[in-house]
């Protein structure tokens, strides 16, 4: 996409930052929220609720501004639940705010209905209104974009035609819904969601409806909805991938608590947190630009701007230097104490081990942390590699140790990158 | 087709429309009230709304004729004026809407409980409050169980007898509907006259039910 279009984009949706806000405040100290992108306080949002379900009761209390915060934890951790609170369609007591919204003050006997919240909410399943096309699901909440136009934002018509754009829906817009596949029905869901002008988009498990191949199709529109408008996210899921490619700050909920919360790439590597996400199989995810495509695999070289080491990954169809994500599984990683040669595995990446952790309660496993070696200023996020605790005392594997990471390249995963489909 | 006739037809049709028009914006509403709300006696109410289906029909006339004769609740002793129900057009399109009412609440509720009530919810995300998501999502979703329900209620209309008879009487010309010629030729001794109301009534319902169900058919609503 050219610029000139992006730029038409963004000012169609909502700019990004806050000058479009009417009530922007006097700049506060903004929270170290974990590197990523922090917003100013009329984006802030808090939660503090409690609310029983079946087996335990949920209670939580957090507040955010990083642009996207994502909430993880296994299944029946209670997320639905908390981003139901959130939407309000679940009762609880406490408080909720967003910005100086008050959403639930039990106290002060508030509870704002759903349709009082201006919020984006894309449930897992997308529930699409049967009874209307693409284009009229899409519109469905235009109504509320109208009215919101007061405050400068763009007319209904340019904001429908700038997310058709942003999402790849116009082909689509005169079907009915019950004809359109898995990936396009999220990608409507999301627009749905973008087309009603939300100050706060809420995503419930936004890609465990689909299989595989198609999370990684739509893995990348969520990435370029982050990238290009300016609403903030609150986002639910079981899959760490999603966290890493989408996520400023992380919250990791268990049995109803919040156990642990920070930086994506720091809490999935605490010991309390690793063990959850490597059951749903854990990825490091690096971003990565394209270099060249062969026969049957392609080149990529890691990091955002692509001036990191280079790694050859799964055949992936794209132009030279598009943006891409890696997946490296934990478990499909080999360490080696000295650089190797001779080896069938096409990928040998230098670095230093950042951390050893045990894992707790398990088969004698350690988490071996290593910062790889990149061009300066190409930070990369550490990789998680999984070893058996003995091969770690053997190699001699601790805190600044140099190893080479051996990766083979169908152990590699290909997300479509953040700029293309 | 001799006048009797002409005229009986005509009144069944008139006042099965009219009493399905009464039912229905009422009984969508009950319906849709039963469906979804849980509240305090909604399990009589659910009662009292299928009583009419299980009382013997004269039994329900007899029951509003009770309860509009001159000195009963909603007499003129009572109101002050009369509501001109008993033997009267208007009383054939009460007692068939009364008779209706059960078939029209029934079906539009399992209609209603047949609907995602997430996408209502759904729906009110976007900014829509309750009343606006009942006629931009609910409504369009149950278009075909609630035109299933006003067949219903209509052939139920035509076909009403009992109640009908008890309160607006068989008076031909007045308030002489199809079932009550077929039942006075027939206590006649006119067998010929009956048969030929009864195909008459035959093609009316048929006609009825094979024009709606072709009109929903085509309109093909809210594909599931």
């Amino acid at each position: 996409m050219s610029a000139r279009t992006g730029i038409e984009r963004v000012v169609a949706i909502g700019r990004r930052g806050t000058a479009n806000r009417r009530e922007t405040p006097a700049p506060e100290a903004v929270p170290a929220t974990a590197g990523g992108e922090a917003l100013a306080a009329a984006d802030e949002l808090e939660i503090a609720i409690s609310l029983p379900l079946d087996r335990f009761a949920l209670e939580v209390e957090v507040k955010t501004r990083a642009r996207v915060t994502a909430v993880f934890g296994p299944s029946g951790a209670g997320k639905t639940s908390l981003l139901e609170s959130v939407v309000g369609l679940r009762p609880a007591s406490g408080r909720i705010r967003f910005g100086d919204a008050v959403w639930l003050d039990s106290a002060r006997r508030i509870r704002l209905p759903p349709e009082r919240r201006r919020i984006g909410y894309v449930p897992q399943e997308g529930l699409l209104f049967p009874h209307r096309t693409v284009r009229g699901n899409l519109l469905a909440g235009a109504a509320r974009a109208r009215r919101a136009g007061a405050g400068g934002q763009a007319a209904p018509s340019a904001r429908l035609e700038a997310v058709c754009e942003l999402l790849e829906l116009t082909p689509l817009l005169g079907r009915r819904v019950g004809t359109l596949s898995g990936g396009e029905r999220q990608r409507v869901a999301l627009g749905r969601a973008l087309c009603s002008a939300p100050r706060l988009l809420l995503l419930d498990e936004p890609l465990a409806s689909l299989d595989i191949p198609l999370r990684r199709r739509v893995l990348p529109f969520l990435a370029r909805v982050r990238a290009e408008l300016a609403v903030p996210m609150l986002l639910v899921t079981h899959d760490p991938r999603t966290v890493q490619a989408l996520a400023d700050e992380l919250i990791v909920l268990r049995g109803g608590r919040v156990i642990a919360r920070g930086a994506p790439r720091e809490v999935f590597t605490d010991p309390k947190v690793f063990p959850l996400a490597e059951e749903e199989g854990y990825e490091t995810v690096l971003p990565a630009r394209l270099e060249s495509t062969g026969a049957g695999s392609s080149t990529v070289r890691l990091g955002e701007n692509g001036d990191g080491p280079l790694l050859v990954v799964p055949r992936t169809d794209g132009a030279p230097g598009e943006s891409l994500l890696i997946g490296i599984p934990a478990r499909e990683t080999i360490l080696a104490a000295a650089e190797p040669s001779g080896l069938s595995a096409r990928n040998v990446l230098a670095g230093r081990v950042a951390a050893v952790r045990p894992l707790v309660g398990d088969r004698g496993l350690v988490l071996v942390t290593v910062d790889l070696a990149a061009a300066p200023g190409a930070a990369l996020p550490p990789l998680a590699t999984e070893v058996t605790a003995s091969a770690a005392a053997e190699l001699g594997l601790d805190a600044g140790k140099p190893v080479y990471v051996i990766l083979k390249t169908a152990g590699c995963v290909v997300y479509g990158g953040r700029g293309q489909a | 087709m001799d006048e009797v006739t002409l005229d009986a037809l005509r009144l069944t049709v008139r006042v099965a429309t009219v009493a399905t028009a009464v039912v229905l914006v009422p009984g969508t509403l009950l319906a849709y009230l039963l469906a979804r709300f849980e509240f305090r006696g909604k399990g009589v109410l659910s009662t009292l709304l299928t009583l009419p289906l299980v009382l013997p029909p004269t039994a329900v006339g007899f029951l509003l004729l009770r309860l509009l004769a001159v000195d009963g609740p909603l007499g003129r002793r009572v109101l002050g004026f009369d509501l001109d129900l008993i033997l009267t057009w208007k009383g054939a399109v009460v007692a068939t809407a009364v008779m209706a009412l059960p078939l029209v609440v029934r079906t539009a509720r399992v209609t209603f409980e047949g609907i995602d009530p997430r996408l209502e919810a759904m729906d009110r995300t976007l900014g829509h409050r309750p009343a606006a998501v009942f006629v931009r999502t609910t409504l369009p979703l149950a278009y075909r169980g609630l035109l299933a329900a006003a067949i219903l209620g209509f052939t139920r209309a035509v076909g009403e007898f009992g109640a009908t008879v008890t309160l607006a009487g068989n008076i031909p010309g007045r308030t002489q509907t199809l079932a009550s010629a077929i039942f006075a030729a027939q206590q006649a001794g006119q067998d010929d006259e009956a048969m030929f109301l009864l195909v008459v009534a035959l093609a009316v319902g048929f006609v009825a039910i094979y024009a709606s169900e072709r009109l929903a058919g085509r309109t093909g609503a809210a594909p599931r």
